[in-house]
C-alpha cells in the first residue's frame, strides 16, 4: 500500500533515469547520481518556553558534490520527509549544473510547524541543527539557505552559532542574509532579470529585434517586475500583466495594447503584486478575466505566477503569434501542455534555466562573503548577466545541435556536467 | 431674544448671558468663600455683583432682607418689575433676596426677566443660605470651644454641650437624637424610661413653644406635657445609666446616620426626579465628606438604589457593581450629566458597563500594580429620556409612529428625519449642559456614541446598528457647539433608522419605548500632521474563540488590535486585518515569515482628519510618509522589513529605498507590559464579574484607556451550544473532544469530505492538486455557508501537498467550516495546520476551523456514512470525475431523508458533535443564529423568486431567441441574504439570439430591482440580476453553468417564459 503512495524522491529518479538513458549513462554513474551521497539524520533537543523540552527531528542531505560545495536550503516543515529532502537535494545538483557554478546539490529541513512556536523555540531549534551539523557543514563544504518557513533571521542565527563553533567568522557558511550582514545586492532584481536575459539570446537566435516584440505576463510579483523592467528597457512592449486581486480572491489580467506603464502600475499596485481595479480602469486599462494573459496576441509568454498555469485546458488558447514561453515561475507547464507546445514547435526557455538567476546570484552572495568584498549592484548584474547568457548558450547550442526539446537540452546538460565531474574525479 | 432669529445668534446671545451669570456665580462665590469675611460684608459684595449678570445692568437693582436688616444696591427704588427669592436655612425662611428694574424693559418669561435669571436668583439665595448656616455654625464653635475650656477637668457631661448646640442649631436633629436616646435607654432595661416611653409621644414636629399650651391638662394624659421636663429627664437617666464615652460616641452615630437620611428618602422614592436626587447627592456630598462612617448596610443601600436610577434594574448588574461603586463616584458622575428637568433617565448599557469596569480596576489596583493608572476618557453624558424631551420641545412627536410604518417607507423617510432632527433646536437645559461640556472637554476632537436602553436587553447585534459619530471639535465655541449639536441629533435620528426598526420588528420589541442615551466622550489621541489618531486601539476577549495552534488554550484569551481608532478591531473587516495576539501566549504568533506578516499586517488606519474635520480611513503607508516616526509610540507600533528582515526600528533609523514600515506591534508585545496589563484586565474583570467579558481600549502611546467592558456572551456569536446525549451513533457524522472554539454554524446540507487514505494513496502529484482544484469548483457551486469541507491534515499545504489538498483562501471561502482529520498513520497522528495558512482571512469571514482526531478514545467519526452514501461530486465536476474515489459530496437531505447536518460546538466542556437533525423549526433561535452569521429574513428570497418568476413571464422567447430560463444559487435555495443577487441562467439560441438587446433588456430590469431591493433592505448595488448566457452546445458539454441545468443537486429551477404555458 506504501508503494502506492506519491513519492516525490522516486519521481526525480525517474526524471534522472530517463535523461541517464539519452545521455547512455553507465551503471555506476546511474547509481551514484540516483542516490545522495551523504545524508545526515538527527535529534535537536529543545528547551520551550514553558520549561519542557521537546525533541525535533533534523535531516541534511548532501546529493552530490563533485562540482563544488553542497548549495541548498533548508525547510522547517511539520511534516517533512527525507524523501522529499532528496529529491530536493538532487533537484540543486541540476539547478547549479545548468547555469554551470561550482556548487553541488543539498538540502535540509527539520520537523516542526513555526506557527505553533516562538522566536526563541525557533532560535534553539535552528543553533540546535548547527550544533550537530558543524563539522559537516561550512562555506567549503555545504552551505544551506533559506526555504519553506525559514527566512534571514533563521540564517543569521545558524550563521552565528556555526561561527561560535569555528572560533572564526565565515559569512560564507550561508546565503540568504540581509544586505549589510553579508547579503548581495541585486538579490531582488536577480531572477526577473535572468528571465530576460535568456529570452535576449533567445530573440536574438530567432533573429528577432526586442524592439519588435510584445509580451503578455502572467503575475506581477518581485519577479515579473523586474522582467517588466529589463524587457521594456530592451525595447520590447507589455501589453498586459494578470495579478491576483485579494479582495475579489481571483486574478484579473490588465491589458492596455499600446503598452503598460511599469511605474505606473507600481504605483497602485499593494506588496504583492495585486493592482487596485478602479485605478487602473481609471488609467485606461482593461481589466480583463485572469485567464486572459495566455489569449493574447503576443511573440513571448511570461508565466511569472504559479504551478501549473499553462494546462491541457488552456493551451490551445495560445495565439499563433506566440514565439517564445519563458518560464519565470516553478513549474507552470503541466505534462501535458508541454507535450502540445512541443508540438507546436513554440521556442520554451524551461523553469530551472530561465529562473536560474536566483541561485546564480545566491552563489554571487557566497563569493563576496568568502574573500569579504562586496560588488555594487551593477557589478553583481553584470555578473548575472554573464553567467545567464552563458547557461542560456550551451542549452540551445545542445538543443540545436541534438535536435533535442529545450526542456530536455537543459537536463541533459546539467546531468552530463556532473557526471563528467564525477568521471574526472575518479569516482566512477 | 425673539424666536425668529436664527439659532446661531440666539446661542451666541445666550451663550453671553450664560458668561455673565458666570463671572456674577464666581464673584459671589469667591467672596463668601473667604474665611474672614463677616455676615454684612457677604451680603454686599452679592448685591453689587447681580446687577452685572442681569440683562439690562443699568436699569438693574438689588436688595437683601436678613432678619430685620435691610441691605441694597445705591440708588435704590422699589419698582413693580421684581423678582425675589428667599433665603432658607434649616427649613426656615429667614430672608429674601430681589432684583428690580427701575424702568419697563421688553417682555421676557417672568415679566422682562428670564427664566435663566430667575433660576440664578435661586442659586445665589441657595447658595446664601448655606453660608449663613456656615456663620452660625461657626459661632457655636466657637461657644463650644469656650464652654469645653470652662469644664476643663471635670471632662463629664461633655456631651451635654454637644447636645446643647445642637438644640439651638438643629431641633428636628435634637428631637430624633432625644427619641433614639429614649429607645437605648429602654433596651438597657432602664424602667424609668420605659415609663417614659409608655406615657410619651410627642409629635415629630413639636417645638420648645408648643410646650406650654398643655400646661394645665392632667399628669396621667399619655401626651407629652412638659417638652424641657421631657428632655431633661432622658438626660438625666441618660447621665445615671450610661458612660459618658458611650453617650458622646452614640451622638456622633446618630448625628452621621441623620445626614444621609434626606439622601436615603430622596433616593428610595421613585418619583424623585434625577434633579432632586443630583441636589441630594451634592449636599450629601459638601456636608458629609468621607470622613463620616454610614453603617455598611446603609451605604449599600444607597448604592443600590442609585445604581437603579442611573444605570439599569439588572439584578446581576447590581449585585457585582454595589460592592465596587462608592458614593462619591456618583457625585462625580453627576457632575458629567446632562438631562431634562424632572428627568428620569438612565445612562444606557455601555455607559453602565465602562463605569463599572473602571471602578473595579480602581479597586483591585490597590492590590495589583498592573492596574494602576489605567484611565477612562473624559465623558459627559446625556441621560436616556434627553431624545424625548428633545422631540416633544421640537412637536417632533408624531415621528413616533415611524417604526409602525412599512420598512420601505422609512427607508424613503429616513434621510427626512435626519434633516427635520438637525434642523429642531436643542432645548435650553440641555443646550446649556452641551455648552458647560464642550467648555469641559476643550479642543479635543470627540465622539459622540449612544447607549441605548435595549442593548442591555439584546446584546450586541443590537448596539452596531446604532450610530456613532466622531467630531474634529474644531473652531470657534459656537462653531464646535453647533457641530456637537448636529451630531446628537444625526444620533437621536438614528433610533428612527430602518435597520433598528426592521431587527425590532423582527424581534417583537416595536413597542418597546426606546430611548437612548448618548456619551460625548473625548477621543484618546496626539495630533499627527494634520491629523488626529490614538497610537493603537483594540478589543480584547477573556474566551480565545479563534485559535491557531493547539498550544493555545480558551483561557489564554485573545486581542484584536489596530493603528489608529480602534472602529476598525471592532468590526471584521473585509479588506485588511487587524494584529490579533493572545495574552496568555504573547510568543506564539500566528504570521511567522515576512511574506505572512506583510500580507496580515494592517494596510490601512482609521484618523480624524482636523483640516477636513472628518473622520477618514487611510493607507498606513500615506500617514508614514507623511509624518514618520512622530507616530506616537512610533516604536512600538512599527517594525522595520529591510531587505528580507523585520526588526525593531533603531531610535535613528538609517532608511533606505528599501525600507519599509509595517505595523506589527512587536514593540508593545516584547518591549512593554501591555499584553500582560491586558491579561490583568480581562482575568480580573472576569472572576469580578463572573463571566467572560470582552473590553474596547485605546492608548495615545503613553497611558491605557478603557472604552467598553460587557460580558462576552452579549454577542451571542460565542455561546457555547447544547451537545445532545444519547444520539443513535447512525445519526452522528463525527464528535470531537479536543480544541473546541465556540461559534454559531449555520445549518449544513451538502458534506464535502476528501479520504485522508485515498488521497494520500493518489501517485501523481499533479492528481493531488487536480483535488485543490476540485474543492475550488466545488467552493463555487455548492449553497454559500451550507457546507462543510472535510479534509485530511493540512488545508492549504503548500510546499508538501501530501500534508493536505493545496487550495487557497479563494478555493474554500463559501464553506461554512472547515474540518482537519487527523487520522493516526501507524504509530503517530499527523499534526494539524489550525488553519494558519489562511487563519485570518477565516477569522474575518467568521468560518470556524474544526480538528477530528477519528482515532482518539471515545470518540465518533462515522466511515460508513461517508462511503456508503451516494457520491454526487462527479455529477458536479465531471471534469475531475476521475477523482470520485477520493472527493466525496455529499447531499444531507437526500441521504437522511429531508435531515440537515448540525454542527453543535461547545468549548466549556471541549466537546463538539455533528449530527443529523430535522432543519430548525424554531423560528426565533433560527433567526437568531442567521441574524450573527448573515442577517437575513426568509422575505428576501421570496421576493427574489416572485421577481424572476415576473421576468420570466414578461420575457418574450421567440423576439430575443431564447429558448429557457432557470433561478439558482441563494434565490432557488431559499437562502438570500438582503444583498444577495437574483442568478438566472439563460438558455439561448445561438443563431436566433441578439445577444446585446437581451443583455440591454436584462439591465433595466437589473437596475429597478436593484432600487426596488435598496428601498426594502438598504443595500446598494450596480444591479441585482446576475444573468449567466448558455447555449445548447454549452448544456451538452455541461459547462460550468449549464452543468447546473438538470444537476443532481442543487439544480436549477426552470421558469415560465412569456406565452408558454408550460
Amino acid at each position: 500500500m506504501a508503494s502506492k503512495e506519491f513519492n516525490p524522491f522516486e519521481m526525480a529518479q525517474a526524471q534522472f533515469d530517463k535523461v541517464a538513458e539519452i545521455l547512455n549513462l553507465e551503471e555506476a554513474t546511474r547509481h551514484l547520481l540516483r542516490n545522495p551521497l551523504r545524508e545526515y539524520h538527527f535529534s535537536i533537543p529543545v528547551k520551550m518556553d514553558d520549561g519542557t523540552t521537546k525533541v525535533f527531528r533534523g535531516f541534511r542531505v548532501q546529493h552530490n558534490d563533485s562540482r563544488g560545495p553542497c548549495k541548498g536550503g533548508i525547510r522547517f516543515h511539520p511534516q517533512e520527509t527525507v524523501d522529499t529532502v532528496r529529491a530536493l537535494a538532487m533537484w540543486m545538483t541540476w539547478k547549479c549544473a545548468v547555469v554551470n557554478i561550482p556548487l553541488g546539490g543539498g538540502k535540509g529541513g527539520v520537523i516542526c510547524d513555526p506557527h505553533h512556536l516562538s522566536m526563541q523555540e525557533q532560535e534553539h531549534i535552528c543553533r540546535g541543527f548547527v550544533r550537530q551539523l558543524a563539522k559537516n557543514v561550512g562555506p567549503l563544504n555545504d552551505v544551506p539557505a533559506p526555504d519553506v518557513m525559514t527566512n534571514a533571521q533563521h540564517m543569521l542565527w545558524m550563521l552565528d552559532e556555526f561561527e561560535a563553533i569555528s572560533g572564526a567568522k565565515y559569512p560564507g557558511f550561508i546565503t540568504g542574509k540581509p544586505v549589510g550582514m553579508g547579503g548581495s545586492l541585486g538579490r531582488t532584481e536577480a531572477t526577473g532579470y535572468g528571465v530576460i536575459f535568456t529570452v535576449r539570446e533567445a530573440l536574438k537566435e530567432l533573429g528577432i529585434r526586442p524592439e519588435d516584440t510584445t509580451a503578455a505576463i502572467q503575475g506581477f510579483g518581485n519577479v515579473a517586475q523586474y522582467a517588466i523592467e529589463l524587457y521594456v528597457k530592451l525595447g520590447g512592449k507589455v501589453i498586459c500583466v494578470s495579478s491576483w486581486d485579494q479582495g475579489d480572491q481571483c486574478s484579473y489580467t490588465f491589458r492596455r495594447k499600446t503598452g503598460i506603464d511599469l511605474h505606473e502600475l507600481l504605483k497602485i499596485t499593494d506588496k504583492f503584486g495585486g493592482i487596485d481595479k478602479v485605478k487602473a480602469k481609471e488609467l485606461g486599462y482593461e481589466v480583463l478575466d485572469g485567464e486572459a494573459w495566455i489569449e493574447q496576441d503576443v511573440d513571448i509568454l511570461l508565466p511569472c505566477a504559479l504551478e501549473n498555469q499553462v494546462r491541457g485546458d488552456n493551451v490551445n488558447k495560445i495565439s499563433k503569434r506566440v514565439k517564445i514561453i519563458a518560464e519565470g515561475a516553478n513549474g507552470p507547464t503541466t505534462p501535458e501542455a508541454d507535450k502540445v507546445i512541443h508540438e507546436r514547435g513554440i521556442f520554451v526557455i524551461p523553469d530551472f534555466l530561465a529562473n536560474a538567476g536566483g541561485v546564480t546570484c545566491s552563489y554571487f552572495e557566497q563569493v563576496q562573503c568568502n574573500m569579504n568584498y562586496y560588488w555594487e549592484r551593477d557589478e553583481v548584474l553584470s555578473k548575472l548577466d554573464v553567467k545567464m547568457t552563458s547557461a542560456y548558450l550551451a542549452v540551445s547550442e545542445l538543443a540545436r545541435k541534438r535536435n533535442l526539446y529545450m526542456r530536455d537540452a537543459a537536463y541533459v546538460i546539467s546531468v552530463s556536467r556532473v557526471a563528467q565531474a564525477c568521471k574526472d574525479r575518479g569516482w566512477v | 431674544m425673539t424666536r425668529e432669529q436664527k439659532p446661531i445668534d440666539n446661542l451666541v446671545l445666550e451663550l453671553q448671558e450664560r458668561a455673565k451669570e458666570l463671572n456674577c456665580l464666581y464673584t459671589i462665590e469667591d467672596s463668601l468663600n473667604r474665611s474672614d469675611i463677616s455676615l454684612r460684608q457677604a451680603f454686599h459684595t452679592v448685591i453689587n455683583a447681580i446687577p452685572q449678570a442681569w440683562q439690562f445692568p443699568n436699569v438693574c437693582k438689588a436688595k437683601l432682607i436678613y432678619g430685620d436688616i435691610f441691605y441694597q444696591t445705591s440708588d435704590f427704588e422699589e419698582t413693580k418689575w421684581q423678582i425675589t427669592s428667599d433665603i432658607v436655612v434649616q427649613e426656615q425662611k429667614v430672608g429674601s433676596i430681589s432684583v428690580f428694574y427701575l424702568e419697563d424693559m421688553p417682555q421676557a418669561h417672568i415679566g422682562p426677566f428670564l427664566k435663566e435669571e430667575k433660576k440664578l436668583l435661586d442659586t445665589i439665595a441657595e447658595r446664601l443660605g448655606h453660608f449663613i448656616l456656615h456663620q452660625k455654625l461657626k459661632t457655636v464653635f466657637n461657644e463650644f470651644k469656650v464652654a469645653r475650656e470652662s469644664v476643663q477637668g471635670k471632662s463629664k457631661g461633655e456631651w451635654r454641650i454637644v447636645l446643647d448646640m445642637i438644640r439651638k442649631t438643629d431641633p428636628n436633629l435634637f428631637i430624633s437624637l432625644m427619641r433614639k436616646m429614649l429607645h437605648l435607654l429602654c433596651w438597657k432595661g432602664v424602667e424609668e424610661a420605659e415609663m417614659l416611653m409608655k406615657h410619651t409621644s410627642i409629635a415629630r414636629r413639636a417645638g420648645e413653644e408648643d410646650s406650654t399650651e398643655d400646661e394645665n391638662k392632667p399628669l396621667k394624659v399619655k401626651k407629652i406635657v412638659n417638652y424641657d421636663q421631657y428632655v431633661e429627664t432622658i438626660q438625666r437617666l441618660a447621665d445615671e445609666n450610661l458612660p459618658d464615652d458611650v453617650i458622646l460616641s452614640r451622638i456622633q452615630k446618630w448625628i452621621q446616620e441623620d445626614k444621609s437620611s434626606s439622601l436615603i428618602k430622596v433616593v428610595e422614592s421613585q418619583d424623585t426626579s434625577l434633579t432632586e436626587i443630583a441636589d441630594a447627592i451634592r449636599k450629601y456630598y459638601h456636608m458629609a465628606p468621607e470622613k463620616f462612617e454610614l453603617p455598611p448596610s446603609t451605604i449599600k443601600g444607597l448604592r443600590v438604589s442609585l445604581l437603579r436610577r442611573f444605570f439599569t434594574e439588572q439584578l446581576e448588574y447590581i449585585s457585582i457593581a454595589k460592592e465596587y461603586v462608592k458614593l462619591t463616584d456618583f457625585y462625580k458622575l453627576i457632575d458629567k450629566m446632562i438631562f431634562p428637568p424632572g428627568s428620569h433617565g438612565k445612562l444606557g448599557g455601555k455607559s453602565a458597563g465602562i463605569f463599572l469596569a473602571y471602578h473595579i480596576l480602581q479597586k483591585e489596583s490597590e492590590q495589583i500594580e498592573l492596574l494602576r493608572d489605567i484611565k477612562t476618557p473624559k465623558t459627559w453624558f446625556i441621560t436616556s429620556d434627553g431624545v424625548l424631551y428633545f422631540m416633544q420641545y421640537n412637536n417632533l412627536e408624531e415621528v413616533f409612529e415611524q417604526k409602525y410604518k412599512e420598512v420601505d417607507e422609512i427607508r424613503i423617510e429616513y434621510p427626512h428625519i435626519v434633516q427635520l432632527f438637525k434642523n429642531s433646536e436643542f432645548p435650553p437645559d440641555i443646550l446649556k449642559g452641551l455648552s458647560v461640556a464642550l467648555d469641559d472637554l476643550g479642543e479635543n476632537p470627540l465622539v459622540v456614541r449612544s447607549s441605548s436602553l435595549l442593548e442591555d436587553q439584546m446584546g450586541a447585534a443590537f448596539s452596531g446598528k446604532y450610530k456613532s459619530l466622531f467630531l474634529a471639535n474644531q473652531g470657534t465655541k459656537p462653531q464646535r457647539l453647533s457641530a456637537l449639536m448636529d451630531a446628537i441629533a444625526e444620533v437621536y435620528a438614528s433610533t428612527f433608522s430602518p435597520d433598528p426598526i426592521e431587527y425590532r420588528a423582527e424581534r417583537g420589541l416595536l413597542d418597546f419605548h426606546e430611548e437612548m442615551g448618548v456619551m460625548i466622550q473625548e477621543v484618546v489621541g496626539e495630533k499627527v500632521g494634520d491629523y488626529f489618531l490614538p497610537a493603537f486601539a483594540g478589543v480584547a476577549f477573556s474566551n480565545n474563540e479563534f485559535r491557531w495552534s493547539p498550544r493555545i488554550k480558551r483561557e489564554d484569551g485573545l486581542v484584536r488590535i489596530v493603528a489608529g481608532l480602534g472602529t476598525r478591531a471592532v468590526d471584521r473587516l473585509s479588506d485588511d486585518y487587524p494584529v490579533l495576539v493572545s495574552p496568555g501566549q504573547p510568543k506564539l504568533k500566528i504570521n511567522i515569515s515576512p511574506d505572512e506578516l506583510i500580507r496580515y499586517s494592517p494596510k490601512k488606519i482609521d484618523v480624524i482628519n482636523l483640516k477636513t474635520n472628518e473622520f477618514e480611513s487611510i493607507p498606513i503607508s500615506k500617514l508614514i510618509k507623511e509624518c514618520g516616526n512622530k507616530y506616537p509610540a512610533f516604536e512600538n507600533v512599527f517594525s522595520v522589513m529591510q531587505g528580507n528582515m523585520i526588526r525593531q526600528p533603531l531610535k535613528y533609523e538609517i532608511e533606505d529605498s528599501n525600507t519599509e514600515y509595517i505595523v506589527t506591534f512587536d514593540g508593545l508585545i516584547n518591549k512593554t507590559d501591555f499584553l500582560k496589563k491586558v491579561d490583568a484586565i480581562l482575568k480580573i474583570l472576569q472572576s469580578k464579574m463572573k463571566t467572560p467579558i470582552d473590553i474596547e481600549f485605546v492608548s495615545n502611546g503613553v497611558d491605557f484607556y478603557l472604552l467598553q467592558c460587557r460580558p462576552q456572551s452579549f454577542h451571542g456569536e460565542t455561546t457555547a451550544d447544547n451537545i445532545p446525549r444519547d444520539l443513535p451513533s447512525e445519526r452522528v457524522l463525527f464528535t470531537a473532544n479536543r480544541h473546541i472554539s465556540n461559534g454559531k454554524v449555520p445549518e449544513i446540507t451538502h458534506v464535502v469530505y476528501v479520504d485522508p487514505q485515498k488521497y494520500t494513496e493518489l501517485s501523481d502529484r499533479n492528481k493531488m492538486l487536480a483535488v485543490g482544484r476540485a474543492v475550488g469548483k466545488l467552493n463555487k457551486l455548492l449553497p454559500k455557508r451550507k457546507f462543510i469541507l472535510m479534509g485530511p491534515g493540512r488545508w492549504g499545504s503548500r510546499g508538501d501537498i501530501k500534508l493536505g489538498v493545496s487550495v487557497t483562501y479563494s478555493d474554500i471561502n463559501n464553506t461554512a467550516m472547515l474540518i482537519e482529520v487527523a487520522r493516526k498513520k501507524g504509530n503517530y497522528v499527523p499534526d494539524l495546520s489550525f488553519g494558519t495558512h489562511f487563519f485570518q482571512d477565516l477569522v474575518e469571514a467568521n468560518i470556524r476551523y474544526l480538528p477530528l482526531y477519528p482515532d482518539d478514545n471515545g470518540v465518533l467519526f462515522n466511515d460508513t456514512f461517508l462511503s456508503k452514501s451516494n457520491n454526487i461530486y462527479p455529477q458536479l465536476v465531471p471534469e475531475y470525475d476521475y477523482l470520485d474515489d477520493t472527493v466525496m459530496v455529499i447531499d444531507v437531505s437526500e441521504m437522511t431523508g429531508g435531515n440537515i447536518l448540525k454542527v453543535a460546538v461547545n468549548a466549556e466542556i471541549d466537546e463538539a458533535i455533528g449530527f443529523f437533525t430535522q432543519p430548525s423549526s424554531d423560528v426565533q433561535s433560527e433567526r437568531e443564529v442567521k441574524g450573527i452569521v448573515e442577517h437575513q429574513t426568509s422575505d428576501h428570497w421570496r421576493w427574489r423568486m416572485k421577481m424572476a418568476e415576473k421576468i420570466a413571464s414578461e420575457l418574450d422567447g421567440d423576439k430575443f431567441g431564447v429558448k429557457g430560463i432557470y433561478v439558482f444559487g441563494s434565490t432557488k435555495n431559499a437562502v438570500s441574504g438582503p444583498g444577495s443577487d437574483i442568478d438566472l441562467i439563460v438558455h439561448i439560441e445561438k443563431n436566433k439570439c441578439n445577444i446585446d438587446l437581451l443583455k440591454s433588456w436584462f439591465d433595466g430590469w437589473s437596475l429597478c430591482l436593484s432600487e426596488m431591493n435598496y428601498l426594502r433592505t438598504g443595500y446598494k448595488s450596480e444591479g441585482l440580476l446576475d444573468i449567466h448566457l448558455v447555449t445548447d452546445e454549452d448544456i451538452k458539454n455541461r459547462n460550468s453553468y449549464a452543468s447546473k441545468i438538470g444537476a443532481v443537486t442543487d439544480a436549477a429551477r426552470p421558469l415560465r417564459l412569456k406565452g408558454k404555458t408550460d
